[in-house]
């Protein structure tokens, strides 16, 4: 269910045909009738079946790796470990960045000497069948001599830790000092000080890693996968060691992405073996190598200092922040450096002071996940909000209005803010949503609680982010769209093809996309960091309004009016005064046609450049823009038995323009569901780096019994950089969610739970204590 | 999972004849538990021998006083069954917050008590109801028959042929489930009939136990508020992912406060 608030929409002097209506999305019916084939539904003639053995310790030292045995089982057709590989690293990095170059971090692809967490690959295997390839893992004798490890990352921190990267575990660092702070707690009448803590955290998609390898007749390496960044290509050439124009990847719809597909999972696996085999291989994930097979969300211990003045106003405010990256550092640093950059909120602070690092354990490596830090960040900030407002005795969104970022007023990182900030607005809304309050009833009490985000849409400034499309015009009038953007589900692909309809004056249906392969569609980047409708939406929109353009201007000679006298819609072209002065446009595309008019462009978009932050002060630009919104929600709380039900929970976000408002519903509603479970029930548990939760009877993610219908309102500033002002909802629609539901948690019992999630169990026991 | 000998008896006779031949035999009734644990290589038994072919191993019947449910008895036909939701409502109850409807269609009264889950529904249910279980060979006592962690009176290759459950005053069972399985965190029946009032507790500890300091409460008066200030003691309950063994301890006092409730409801 969700509702549309058009900001300025009503008497905007453009006028939408396309962009902006809930039409269904072109992937709907392929999915809805089960014909779309994602990356595991492919198969070949004479195709092998790969595994992948993992170290079951965290910490260890690999002696010896025997495979003789298992390459001696009838049907394995190749066993591949160290020996082979000679020391080959995975990068770990962003894909294409241009930036910084990082330190040697990378990951060797199977385990060379040291095992740093537990489920680091050890070996490969390619068999006839799966149960063979299965078979032959447990056939591969292996000497594991463990090694004494730190799971903590405050214990990796002590003098005398164990080394797990670099010389003292640091991966990463940022700061931020902006203002006085020493000045501005001395001008506070209060000062609220409170440590929170954040868990791992499974992005617990659908559809668990999987690909199909083969080798073409010109030594090319394809790669068909599902995965969230097709130009990883060059990381797997290098790590493979062929050029990178010999690896291609073709992506599929993917089932689930949220950051756990962002880096590489399966391919480089699957390239060695089909390179060694020359025969096409195929690796499925099962839910169980899922868990040990990609980076999880990072748990964070944030200490937050925050003064304030009698009247609500922030003087100061200081943010500590630590976070487990793990074995490997992979995307922690930029993590990091979201977290630092959201630290405080939709805040204005001018006297800002934040220390963040991310440190290296034995635990399992940490990396993107849906929020990438500033997720972390909101849910400090937030309860923050809260126990200011209750030591204030200053309403809870009265507290926030007070202090909430105006147009103008300078970020965490010291540079303005453009675009509109309706954090009020959004936070209002989302209030008044709720509706009448649920009377409480015996045992179970009624809360509800509400917070609010920035969190930024589109990359890292200095990692000089560029997006192609290709939009050209068929002799029928119908249109294609060919970009190298991925579908992780989210409609980026449907957005697309909406936005070229609206400008090509055609329907939805008349626009074919084709995307998605790192070969024959023009590189488009990720689909990560609430980029690929502001980056890839862009390049679309640039290279349709030049197609646009140049049919238009032969048309007003066609017509003989002035250029810019004539518009297009529902495939026909026409003067916009005398609307039947008009032509079909496939004629007037016949005629561009026979006079050689360009029918198509190539677009590339770039976000804006910059160099990096300085480093003392962690002032200047880091992204192009933010979005700002709230999550309100209503919770029962069952004091005999601690369990905490979302009875209503409701999203309202700016989104600047929404392309297609269902899509972007859909979003504010999975980000409510996944922000519920991030919240309430789940957690990845390490003991001593062994995953002790590894599966869904462990790993309690919310069901459909679980969830309340959520409500998304969506407000449109067209503020925003991205097409005809949209920001983006990606990531926004769940960074709030989980604080508001802590929040309501408190506001129903009368006392906090610092930190996640919040079980039954530790409300039982918060209430006990509160009780003593 | 592993290569095993799939056999499917059509006898009691023709079952513990397959069990006696065999290297080492399991029998599975719904193998709602024993296949995953297959699955996961906890259990590599050589023959599964099956029983859903035995006829005669299902059914609901009313016997004088008790009704009388064969081991083959799905939880679904527990749970819709018009004879045990009049005679024994508590007990349809229970069979239907069982798993899932999955579970609940293949998943059997024998199969669940003969593997004694710590965790299952059904043994809070014969101990509470003060249920007789019938074998191929003999009649055991619910307060007899488990013993302890997925631990039975049961002998080697005997087979569970039926469960009797006396009708009761009043009976009530809630429980505090897994969100994921549904199994009981704690799960609490609290049952008053001619003989006097059971409390049996699933969940909370290594096996299905009973708690006498309740049951004597209750027997004075039958309220919530006579068990609100008994606590059992936390030694010996079960901590694991889901739940610490001082929660388990609270949350025995609350589900049998509610148990109460909803049995003189």
């Amino acid at each position: 269910m969700s509702e549309t608030i058009a900001g300025s929409r009503r008497g905007a002097n453009v006028e939408f045909r396309q962009v902006g209506m809930a039409l269904p999305r072109i992937d709907a019916p392929g999915k809805s009738h089960g014909k779309t084939r994602y990356a595991g539904d492919h198969v070949m003639p004479n195709m092998l079946h790969a595994k992948v053995l993992r170290s079951p310790l965290a910490s260890a030292r690999l002696r010896r790796i025997d495979v003789s045995k298992a390459r001696e089982l009838p049907g394995v057709a190749c066993v591949l470990t160290r020996e082979e590989l000679s020391g080959r690293l995975a990068p770990t990095d962003i894909a294409g960045q241009t930036g910084r170059k990082r330190l040697a971090t990378d990951q060797p692809i199977l385990v060379n000497d040291r095992v740093r967490y537990q489920g680091e690959p050890m070996a490969l295997v390619a068999a006839e069948t799966v149960v063979i390839a299965e078979r032959a893992l447990e056939l591969i004798e292996f000497d594991l001599e463990p090694l004494p490890g730190v799971y903590d990352p405050f214990d990796a921190l002590k003098p005398g830790a164990p080394i797990v990267q670099g010389t003292d575990n640091v991966v990463a660092k940022y700061k931020v000092r902006k203002g006085d702070t020493e000045a501005g707690f001395a001008a506070a009448d209060v000062i609220i000080e409170n440590t929170y803590c954040t868990q791992f955290i499974e992005h617990a998609f659908l559809e668990p890693e999987v690909g199909l390898a083969w080798v073409d007749e010109n030594e090319v390496i394809n790669i068909r996968v599902s995965t969230q960044v097709i130009e990883h290509f060059r990381f797997i050439a290098d790590a493979v060691g062929v050029p990178h124009n010999k690896v291609r990847i073709l992506g599929s719809l993917v089932g689930g992405g949220f950051g756990g597909k962002e880096d590489v999972t399966v391919e480089i696996y699957l390239a060695l073996l089909a390179k060694a085999t020359n025969r096409p291989v195929r690796l499925c994930y099962t839910r169980e190598d899922s868990f040990f097979g990609h980076g999880k969300r990072h748990p964070f211990t944030l200490t937050h200092r925050t003064g304030f003045t009698r009247q609500g106003k922030i003087t100061a405010w200081k943010v500590d922040m630590t976070a487990d990256a793990g074995g490997y550092v992979f995307l922690s640093p930029y993590v990091l450096l979201y977290a630092t950059v959201a630290a405080p909120g939709p805040y204005r602070v001018d006297n800002l002071h934040v220390d963040a690092r991310a440190v290296a354990t034995n635990n399992m490596f940490t990396s993107a996940f849906r929020g990438f830090g500033a997720a972390q960040a909101c849910i400090a900030h937030e309860q923050q909000m809260d126990e200011a407002a209750k030591t204030l005795g200053i309403d809870r969104l009265e507290l926030r209005r007070r202090n909430f970022l105006r147009t103008g007023d300078l970020i965490a990182t010291g540079v303005p803010i453009e675009s509109a900030v309706w954090s009020d607005e959004c936070m209002t809304r989302a209030w008044e949503a709720l509706g009448e309050r649920t009377p409480d009833d015996g045992p179970i009490k009624i809360g509800r609680g509400v917070a609010a985000y920035q969190q930024s849409y589109g990359r890292i400034t200095w990692l000089h982010d560029t997006s192609e499309a290709w939009v050209g015009i068929e002799m029928d009038g119908t249109v294609v769209v060919r970009s190298g953007v991925t579908d992780i589900g989210a409609g980026q692909v449907s957005a697309l093809a909406q936005i070229a309809a609206e400008l090509l004056g055609v329907h939805l249906t008349d626009v074919a996309v084709y995307n998605s392969d790192s070969s024959t569609t023009p590189l488009a980047g990720t689909t990560t960091a609430t980029r690929a409708l502001y980056m890839t939406g862009n390049a679309v929109r640039l290279a349709a309004e030049a197609v646009r353009e140049r049919l238009l201007r032969r048309a007003a000679q066609e017509f003989e009016v002035a250029h810019g006298k004539v518009d297009m819609a529902d495939n026909r072209v026409f003067v916009a005064d005398h609307p039947e002065r008009s032509m079909a446009l496939k004629d007037l595309v016949a005629v561009c046609a026979s006079e050689g008019v360009h029918r198509s462009e190539l677009v590339m978009f770039r976000a804006p450049f910059t160099g990096e932050i300085d480093p003392e002060t962690g002032q200047g630009r880091v992204h192009p823009d933010y979005t700002y919104g709230a999550q309100a929600v209503e919770v029962a709380v069952d004091t005999g038995t601690g369990e905490v039900t979302v009875l209503k929970s409701v999203g309202a976000h700016d989104v600047g323009l929404a392309i297609n408002p269902d899509a972007v519903a859909g979003q504010i509603e999975g980000g409510a569901a996944q922000g519920q479970g991030y919240a309430l029930s789940e957690e990845l548990r390490y003991e001593q780096g062994q995953l002790t939760s590894t599966s869904f009877s462990e790993y309690l993610i919310p069901t459909a019994m679980d969830v309340p219908e959520y409500k998304a309102i969506i407000l449109e500033s067209r503020s925003g950089v991205g097409p005809f002002g949209a920001k983006g909802i990606g990531e926004p629609a769940l960074t709030p969610v989980a604080p508001a539901i802590a929040n309501a948690v408190a506001d129903a019992i009368g006392v906090r739970i610092f930190d996640l999630p919040i079980t039954p169990e530790k409300v039982v026991n918060a209430l006990q204590r509160l009780g003593n | 999972m592993y290569n095993f000998k799939y056999q499917r008896a059509s006898s009691l006779d023709d079952a513990s004849k397959a069990a006696a031949a065999a290297e080492d035999a399991e029998y599975m009734a719904g193998g709602m538990t024993l296949i995953p644990t297959m699955k996961q290589r906890l259990a590599q038994p050589s023959d599964l021998i099956d029983l859903g072919g035995i006829a005669s191993l299902s059914g609901i019947r009313r016997d004088g006083d008790a009704l009388a449910i064969g081991a083959m008895t799905r939880h679904a036909e527990v749970a819709s069954s018009e004879e045990v939701k009049s005679a024994i409502p508590a007990l349809a109850a229970l069979a239907a917050h069982i798993g899932d409807p999955q579970v609940r269609n293949r998943g059997t009264l024998g199969g669940s008590i003969a593997n004694a889950d710590p965790a299952a529904d059904y043994p809070a249910a014969l101990v509470g109801l003060n249920a007789t279980v019938k074998t191929d060979r003999r009649e055991i006592a619910a307060d007899e028959f488990f013993t302890g962690l997925f631990e039975t009176a049961l002998e080697e290759h005997e087979i569970i042929t039926e469960v009797r459950f006396p009708i009761p005053e009043k009976a009530a069972y809630v429980k505090f489930p897994n969100p994921a399985s549904r199994y009981a965190v704690v799960g609490v029946m609290v049952c008053q009939a001619k003989d006097g009032v059971r409390v049996a507790v699933t969940g909370a500890g290594p096996s299905v136990f009973r708690v006498d300091a309740m049951e004597k409460a209750l027997a004075t008066k039958l309220s919530p508020q006579a068990v609100e200030g008994i606590k059992v003691p936390e030694d010996g309950l079960n901590t694991d992912i889901h739940a610490s063994a001082e929660y388990r301890a609270h949350l025995v006092t609350v589900m049998a406060k509610r148990a109460v409730a909803a049995a003189i409801g």
